[in-house]
């Protein structure tokens, strides 16, 4: 096992560093740079934005810039944003952790409701209940989730216009004067603010969890073992709980380790239609400026959180399934 | 004992506020007397896009935090009721007789947020740092008239002296930038230089760090979320209003960052700001629609004025490797043709839902002092079109029902502009279809901005485009005419990029250019700047089409808004010192 392991740690060498040049050389194939924008202002001369290129070594050839930015990611250093003249850390880590708030509930809501829901659906399949749910999984699974987002803003207000009172904020994460809260206020106004973004960001995910649990629990289900286990005389309940659906989640521990980079990975347009001070709208902004080291650093923190997920999802999947050994 | 203690006390208070020599702000700039004026509470706004730095010195977007708190005001500033330039943190100048030097005498009395005092040697290290190349500074370029430095000297405390290497009509916007504290910046500077510089005040500083010459001091920041402003008492002690109260009135002014203009909207039609520009015949419905159902107590005032910017078709003149297309876009008939196939009356119509305003010239529509009524405007005339190419020589059509030429050659052009700008693409559509009425074949597509960029602003004897729809924003009161794009040899003289003047009236306006820069007397300049939009006329660089229109709406929360004559898109709709919350 050690030994598996040592090898899949090599193995992520050379994919890092073919994974990072890509990355780098595709926003390097998108045409101009962090200073083209520069070059529309009346006020400003070529000479001058000349002179920002050269300070930024944005003149310099690709493998060059590169290499350097390689070799100060070895020193553990992501590199520089041109628009906020900072490391690029400093900058994008407090956005992902405001991704966070919504994206860890978001998650649990997810496997809560969509796993209950899917295993309902195989069980009384073709049911009332199971139509209704197939239906509007459907329809979660085909309205995207800005467009989710702006009905439950326009919801907001008509329900401020009919009595008054907003039930939920429509955009931000916490309220004016946050700062001269209480800590339990604080946490209590952030989680306020953060209702109706899980729920939607929720919402289009539970669609597609819910029918891949539905089709995993049915194919289980038509198994010679089922079978064996119900007429060996074994409760219904026991032969869906602890023969049934063990078998069937199988194939969700191996989308486990894919929840680490998504943890940083933010919550979405959910984000921007709401004023959710998070990654995705950041990183949006940091690619329309071409604002090269915060994208290139914020993909290879993703990258190497995928790379450790996946090795954390071959782990757990030898240890819940027994007929997959790795020698 | 204790009465005279307290007359003593009583006369060194009014020693101080008569030291302090008060900057009063004028009743006209707003429409609320001081008697009915309320103190305290807080003005909420949002804006599109997050602050990047608290750094003055290395800011580069519009909007930016170091303009905010510092008021964007400097040495003069502008009275939006006569557009004139009064003196602000300077109490008054003198202009030597050559016209090269202006000597400034600094307000006395003038304190930074910290207590120290605001003096001649804070402009020196601010114009020092911004004309450090290695600190990048986007000011760099307006402390220079054609690659000249203009210098500063102090000459002592409280009297600076601005010496320019020629007359410049621009030469008190350049007087007005915004000073910073020499006793913070300076002493970095001196150790560690540029690199010094940009490291201080990034978004992480502490608020309380961030010292201040204008209303605000920062709070508090909370990246991508909110800017929390707080009154600075030290400016409230030379800016009054006429009854003698310091300013602003407000207690806070807290900035949401809102990426999304529908969540904009959104928040203020919940009445959650007070603060809204909106830019679409959609928006401006439902805020007008919220207020006529009594749901919202706000006031709209729909075209206000025309926004401060540009949209024209710009044709290449520089086609080496196609010298039909190279001959046709040098001729000003040709030009003047197309000029007629724009419908802007439309274009305002269907792009901008019947609230926008053509342009007809390189001078914003909302300049309106500057805009010369009497030059001829080429409407959308689609006879006058065809007989114009007719002369040309395109008389004949073919199969497709296009126009050619004796030789054959059909009268086609490509016509670009970046994608994802829908009302630009839209405009191109319109000239794509009137175009064709006339037997103009034009094919359009929409490219990325960036490549776009780089196609207009390529230089020599061949570029790679035919025709691009943009715009251009920026450019001053003082002088309308851009620096970069009159001058043949200009960056932006987007039609031309050879380097030199192909036609006499390129010359002519290159010349005029220099000439209305350089003079001080505004009325000859105004008269310069007809002569050139004459000009401009017959020549046509480019083709002027139309732009939006400037909404400007608040929450009825807010008094000391400016009275409807000074409300535009050059002056805003209000003060923020004079705002005053009413309820």
């Amino acid at each position: 096992m050690t030994a598996y392991i040592l090898r899949r740690i090599l193995y992520l060498i050379p994919t890092f560093f073919g994974a990072t040049f890509l990355a780098f050389l595709i926003i390097q194939l998108a045409p101009g740079d962090y200073l083209t924008q520069l070059e529309l202002d009346p006020k400003i001369t070529p000479e001058t934005i000349a002179r920002l290129r050269a300070q930024f070594g944005l003149d310099r050839p690709i493998y060059e810039q590169y290499l350097l930015w390689m070799d100060n990611l070895l020193h553990l250093n992501l590199g520089y944003s041109f628009a906020y003249q900072a490391p690029v850390l400093e900058v994008i880590w407090p956005r992902v952790v405001n991704s966070m708030v919504i994206v860890i509930p978001s998650t649990l809501l997810l496997y809560l409701v969509a796993i209950p829901i899917g295993v309902y659906g195989a069980v009384r399949q073709y049911s009332l209940g199971d139509r209704i749910l197939s239906f509007l999984a459907y329809i979660g699974l085909s309205v995207p989730s800005f467009f989710l987002a702006l009905i439950a803003i326009y919801v907001l207000l008509q329900i401020k216009f009919r009595t008054g009172t907003l039930i939920f904020p429509v955009s931000g994460m916490t309220s004016s004067g946050f700062e001269q809260m209480p800590p339990l206020r604080q946490i209590l106004d952030i989680a306020w603010h953060a209702v109706v973004p899980v729920l939607v960001a929720t919402a289009n995910d539970i669609a597609g969890l819910s029918r891949l649990m539905r089709g995993q629990m049915l194919e289980v289900l038509s198994q010679d073992y089922i079978r064996t286990a119900r007429a060996k005389g074994l409760a219904e309940r026991v032969v869906l709980y602890k023969h049934a659906f063990r078998n069937a989640v199988i194939p969700f521990v191996a989308t486990l380790g894919g929840l680490l980079p998504s943890l940083i990975s933010g919550a979405g347009f959910v984000e921007v239609v709401m004023a959710w001070p998070g990654i995705t709208p950041f990183f949006l902004d940091a690619i329309a400026n071409q604002d090269l080291y915060v994208i290139a650093g914020f993909l290879t923190v993703s990258l190497v959180l995928l790379m450790i997920g996946n090795l954390i999802s071959d782990l757990l999947l030898a240890w819940v399934d027994p007929r997959i050994r790795y020698e | 004992m204790r009465r005279t203690l307290a007359v003593l006390v009583g006369l060194i208070a009014l020693a101080g506020v008569a030291s302090a020599q008060p900057f009063v702000w004028p009743q006209k700039w707003t429409v609320a007397k001081p008697s009915e004026v309320k103190r305290g509470g807080t003005l909420r706004a949002a804006v599109i896009s997050d602050y990047r730095t608290f750094n003055p010195f290395i800011t580069a977007e519009a909007g930016n935090v170091p303009e905010i708190i510092s008021g964007g005001r400097g040495l003069v500033t502008r009275d939006p009721t006569t557009g004139d330039w009064i003196p602000y943190m300077a109490e008054s100048w003198t202009i030597s007789p050559n016209k090269l030097e202006i000597t400034f005498k600094i307000r006395k009395g003038m304190k930074w947020s910290d207590g120290k005092p605001i003096t001649a040697d804070d402009w020196i290290m601010t114009w020092r740092i911004h004309t450090d190349k290695a600190v990048g500074s986007n000011s760099y370029d307006s402390f220079f008239i054609d690659g000249k430095p203009i210098t500063l000297k102090k000459i002592d405390d409280y009297t600076l002296r601005f010496i320019y290497p020629k007359t410049d009509a621009e030469a008190f916007a350049v007087a007005s930038f915004e000073p910073w504290p020499a006793h913070i910046f300076g002493p970095v500077y001196q150790k560690d230089g540029a690199e010094g510089i940009k490291k201080m005040w990034t978004l992480n500083e502490k608020p309380e760090n961030i010292v201040s010459g204008g209303p605000w001091l920062i709070e508090s920041y909370r990246p991508g979320e909110r800017l929390v402003l707080k009154r600075n008492p030290a400016f409230g002690e030379w800016n009054k209003d006429e009854a003698g109260n310091p300013l602003p009135y407000l207690d806070r002014y807290e900035i949401k960052i809102v990426k999304d203009t529908n969540a904009q909207l959104a928040e203020f039609l919940a009445g959650n700001i007070d603060l809204m520009a909106p830019a679409t015949v959609d928006h401006i419905s439902q805020i007008r629609q919220a207020i006529q159902q009594g749901r919202l107590d706000a006031t709209i005032k729909v075209n206000a004025s025309p926004v401060a910017s540009s949209q024209f078709m710009v044709f290449n003149w520089n086609k080496a490797s196609d010298p039909f297309k190279q001959s046709l876009f040098r001729s000003d008939k040709f030009r003047r043709a197309m000029s007629h196939i724009v419908n802007r009356q439309a274009v305002v119509d269907i792009v901008y839902g019947g609230l926008g305003t053509p342009m007809y010239s390189s001078v914003y529509p909302v300049l309106t002092q500057w805009i010369n009524p009497k030059v001829p405007k080429y409407e959308y005339n689609l006879q006058q079109a065809a007989k114009l190419l007719a002369e040309l020589g395109f008389t004949k059509k073919d199969k497709d029902g296009y126009l050619v030429d004796s030789k054959g050659r059909r009268l086609e052009f490509n016509l670009s502009t970046n994608a994802g700008n829908a009302q630009r693409e839209q405009i191109a559509k319109l000239i794509v279809d009137e175009a064709k009425k006339v037997g103009v074949k034009v094919n359009f597509t929409a490219i990325d901005f960036n490549t776009l960029v780089g196609q207009l602003l390529s230089s020599g004897p061949d570029r790679p485009f035919d025709a691009i729809i943009i715009g251009l924003s920026g450019g001053g009161l003082d002088w309308p005419f851009g620096s970069n794009v009159v001058p043949c040899k200009g960056n932006l003289h987007m039609w031309n990029k050879s380097g030199q003047c192909l036609d006499p009236r390129e010359t002519q306006l290159d010349a005029l250019y220099s000439r209305g820069r350089t003079e001080l007397d505004f009325k000859k300049r105004v008269e310069i700047g007809y002569r050139m939009q004459e000009i401009e006329a017959q020549l046509l660089p480019v083709i002027y089409i139309a732009g939006p229109n400037y909404h400007p709406a608040w929450n009825n929360r807010l008094g000391g808004e400016h009275p409807d004559a000074i409300i535009s898109s050059i002056w805003g709709q209000r003060e923020l010192e004079l705002t005053f919350i009413k309820k």
